[in-house]
């Protein structure tokens, strides 16, 4: 990298951009009229265009959320986003159609390559839309269906229409509220009964664009006794200026399915990542959250789950790393609404260079759901004194059967592993960086292989400086 | 500060989420009502006297509106004739209040039982544990089970002293305890300790904020909620340690045992904490009474529900285990028994 190009994106290896070739550009700011204009552009059906009218009133009328890190959210100036940029005219579903400067970016971050060797499918969305999209045959040949979330609506309208909105409303939260007014991208997943996808299908989200916000919607559903692995991987250009992330990602388990869920956060540090992610678990159904947060100036993102069919299992494992300027509120929440429900929560975050992190949960049993089980551990690193970690977990019980469990951590990093690490040869660079990385071994041995080594290689990059 | 000039707190603060301020407040929230002043005794060890020093730690509205309400203020001063204090309140009428503080200036442990069949009570708590003073402070809640109240305390320890503070709730109807205490000085150190028997539709909400302030100070907070009937507990904890406080050690543990179909516990045991090199840690547990306890106390020739209540009795009592001061563990813990013989066995 050249010093210059070093200079404008400092150490966020993604911090690249690439000129700004639009095809449609909306101009700045929110009205009535771009969500209708988003809406026709796509030309939805007309529920679509009175449910994004809906949403969008219901976000001129909610305040702004009153707890968490209200000074940075109040520095959201929505009138100085676009909300709508198309890159492409087309989704593609051949890399060698993709415009070239687009193309370029996705091959820099990696993704044809991960596809070639460890995918069963692929939706690359750059700005508000998919540029590519691709699914291996085979899964196609079992009906599994992997699209963008707008072509998804085009095509297979009815399923959308029955469950979009059901798990996450846009009256849920302001943002909720946003991404349904003005949402465009996202990935549509239906697995059929019985079908295992065995290899993970990726979306990697790119904003490119200043001032963008990127609304992603994705919808997951999983018959009866199916699985599915969906890994998603975010990243931007870093600006002077602020971009807005704000998706929605709602999932359905059937009986019996299992969803895991990945993200790799690694926005930069000038990207608000406000995003809601809930899951709906049906009897003996397994959701899993897999939840890293590497980037971002403030995230505010709490995975949950809804176990509401007997015997279904949460599993939500979340890592954050917050550095210089960074916030990392992030956490889970699980409802245990149905009997023998089970959980786990494992949440581990560092603190660096002033940044600070939060764990925000919620634990609930509600009066009907006997014997449940629930464990939630929280470990937070600091590696100095100008760094912040915060921890607010709720239980909330309602059943008298319920056993739960949390308990959490405050710690620095050792001094006796420091000097064992160091004492067989590490400098103290290379034994904080182990430190780390076992400290995060939990997460990082949950992902596919390349998805660890790439967490450990970026964290590395991170911690990079951290002594002395 | 006026009441009357002060915004309705909002429920979005986890201080005022389970039980809201209109919820505890004694008429409609916009009113200071007329209270009758709580009446206090003592029978040997210190003196009481009136007026109260300027102890304005915070000024959230519980403390404001319980300013207002009350203009009767009592200092208590313990003398050291006795090993421990037993201070007496009584709160009668529609709405009772009061305002007491506490300066400990050596070894004492007073304990303050508080009883009476008041609609509704209030009472402020202030005091601070002098340099090198070992010093305790039970609380015992004996009100009527019809009585609203709400209790606010705000201690200050100082360097290298010793704190102690024990609180037993047994009494009232709808009932909010907001306690904090500042770690102020270099060696100071305060154990707390709360049990909770919810019974009938009692609502019982503790907050508590411990705050390490400066460096090598050392907190360790329990909570046990048994929780029968239709009872609620709340307890939610902040714990929190400033920039510059390393070398401190934080604990809080909360525990709930719910007993039976209908009762519901909460709990909120958060930490913020700004310096690098401490040790903080928390753990929230809600669990049924273990049936295997159970099995072994019956195969010993117990009833089941002489084994659900000695089981019971065990988890409360366990509460005060970690506090050194005899005095106020055995106070304590015969107060418990003694409500517990009552209750259990009603």
């Amino acid at each position: 990298m050249s010093d210059q190009a070093y200079d404008a994106v400092g150490d966020y290896r993604f911090g690249f951009h690439d000129p700004e070739n639009s095809t449609i550009r909306f101009d700045k700011g929110l009205s009535e009229q771009v969500v209708r204009d988003i809406s026709a552009l796509k030309d939805e059906p007309k529920w679509m265009t009175d449910l994004r009218v809906k949403a969008y009133n219901h976000f001129m009328e909610r305040p702004m959320p009153d707890w968490g890190n209200c000074g940075s959210l109040n520095e959201i100036n929505f009138d100085n986003i676009t909300y709508f940029l198309r890159s492409s005219d087309a989704t593609e579903n051949d890399w060698s159609d993709v415009p070239d400067d687009i193309k370029n970016t996705f091959n820099r971050l990696g993704i044809p390559e991960a596809e070639q060797k460890w995918l069963g499918g692929v939706t690359a969305q750059y700005e508000s839309e998919a540029v590519y999209h691709s699914i291996r045959e085979d899964l196609e040949e079992q009906g599994v269906l992997f699209l963008d979330m707008d072509s998804g609506l085009k095509q297979f309208p009815d399923i959308v229409k029955k469950y979009f909105g059901t798990v996450i409303p846009h009256t849920d939260n302001k943002f909720s509220a946003l991404n349904t007014a003005v949402w465009s991208g996202g990935s549509f997943i239906y697995v059929p009964k019985g079908v295992h996808v065995e290899m993970p299908v990726q979306a990697y989200f790119r904003i490119n664009a200043k001032n963008m916000g990127q609304f992603e919607r994705t919808l997951i559903i999983a018959d009866e006794d199916s699985s599915i692995h969906y890994v998603e991987g975010c990243t931007a250009p870093t600006y002077s200026t602020d971009s807005l992330h704000s998706a929605v990602v709602e999932l359905i388990a059937m009986k019996g399915a299992k969803i895991r869920y990945s993200t790799i956060q690694n926005w930069s540090a000038n990207v608000f990542n406000l995003v809601t992610k809930r899951g709906v678990a049906h009897e003996k159904a397994t959701i899993e959250w897999v939840d890293g947060n590497i980037g971002s100036k403030l995230t505010m993102k709490y995975p949950a789950v809804l176990l509401k069919g007997e015997g279904a299992h949460a599993e939500v494992i979340s890592v954050a790393y917050a550095g210089k300027g960074q916030h990392q509120d992030a956490g889970a929440k699980v409802h245990h609404l149905a009997p023998n429900t089970t959980s786990n929560i494992l949440s581990k975050s560092i603190s660096k260079n002033g940044g600070r992190s939060s764990y925000r949960g919620m634990l609930q049993v509600t009066p009907k759901s006997h014997g449940c089980r629930s464990k939630v551990v929280c470990d937070a690193l600091m590696l100095d004194s100008d760094s912040r970690s915060d921890t607010y977990p709720t239980m909330e019980v309602g059943n008298p059967t319920a056993d739960l469990e949390h308990e959490a951590s405050v710690s620095k990093v050792s001094g006796d592993q420091l000097f064992y690490l160091m004492s067989r040869g590490f400098t103290e660079a290379e034994a904080m960086g182990l430190i780390v990385n076992g400290f995060f071994e939990p997460f990082t041995r949950e992902l596919p292989m390349e998805y660890a080594v790439e967490l450990n290689k970026l964290l590395e990059l991170e911690m990079e400086g951290s002594i002395g | 500060m006026k009441y009357s000039k002060m915004e309705l707190p909002s429920r979005a603060d986890h201080l005022w989420r389970y039980t809201p301020w209109k919820r505890i407040h004694p008429t409609s929230v916009e009113q200071v009502p007329e209270a009758i002043p709580i009446r206090w005794s003592l029978n040997e060890g210190g003196s009481l006297s009136d007026g109260v020093p300027d102890h304005s730690m915070n000024d959230d509205i519980a403390r404001i509106f319980l300013s207002e309400l009350t203009s009767e203020k009592v200092s208590l001063s313990v003398d050291g004739s006795a090993s421990i204090v037993h201070l007496h309140g009584v709160a009668s009428g529609h709405a009772a209040a009061g305002r007491l503080h506490i300066d400990f200036h050596q070894d004492t442990t007073v304990v303050i039982h508080l009883s009476g069949e008041a609609d509704w009570a209030g009472l402020h708590i202030t005091g601070s544990v002098q340099a090198n003073v070992r010093a305790g402070v039970g609380f015992v809640n004996e009100l009527s089970a019809n009585t609203k109240f709400l209790r606010c305390e705000d201690w200050i320890v100082e360097r290298d002293a010793r704190f102690e503070l024990a609180a037993l709730s047994i009494g009232g109807f709808r009932c909010k305890n907001d306690l904090r205490t500042r770690l102020n000085a270099t060696g100071s150190s305060l154990k707390q300790a709360i049990s909770v028997h919810g019974h009938n539709q009692r609502h019982v909400d503790h907050h508590i904020e411990i705050h390490h302030h400066v460096g090598h100070t050392d907190s360790d907070l329990h909570v046990h909620a048994a929780c029968n009937d239709q009872s609620h507990s709340i307890s939610t904890g902040l714990l929190t340690i400033a920039e510059s406080a390393n070398q401190s050690d934080a604990s809080q543990v909360f525990k709930n045992l719910l007993l039976s179909e209908r009762s519901r516990a909460e709990a909120i045991p958060e930490l913020e904490v700004l310096a690098d090199d401490v040790s903080a840690n928390h753990g929230a547990a809600s669990s049924p009474v273990d049936p295997d306890q159970i099995h072994y106390l019956m195969s010993r020739g117990l009833g089941l529900e002489e084994a659900t209540a000695l089981i019971i009795e065990g988890f409360m009592q366990d509460g005060f285990s970690m506090l050194k001061s005899k005095e106020l563990i055995d106070e304590i813990r015969t107060r418990l028994t003694v409500h517990l013989e009552c209750e259990l066995k009603r």
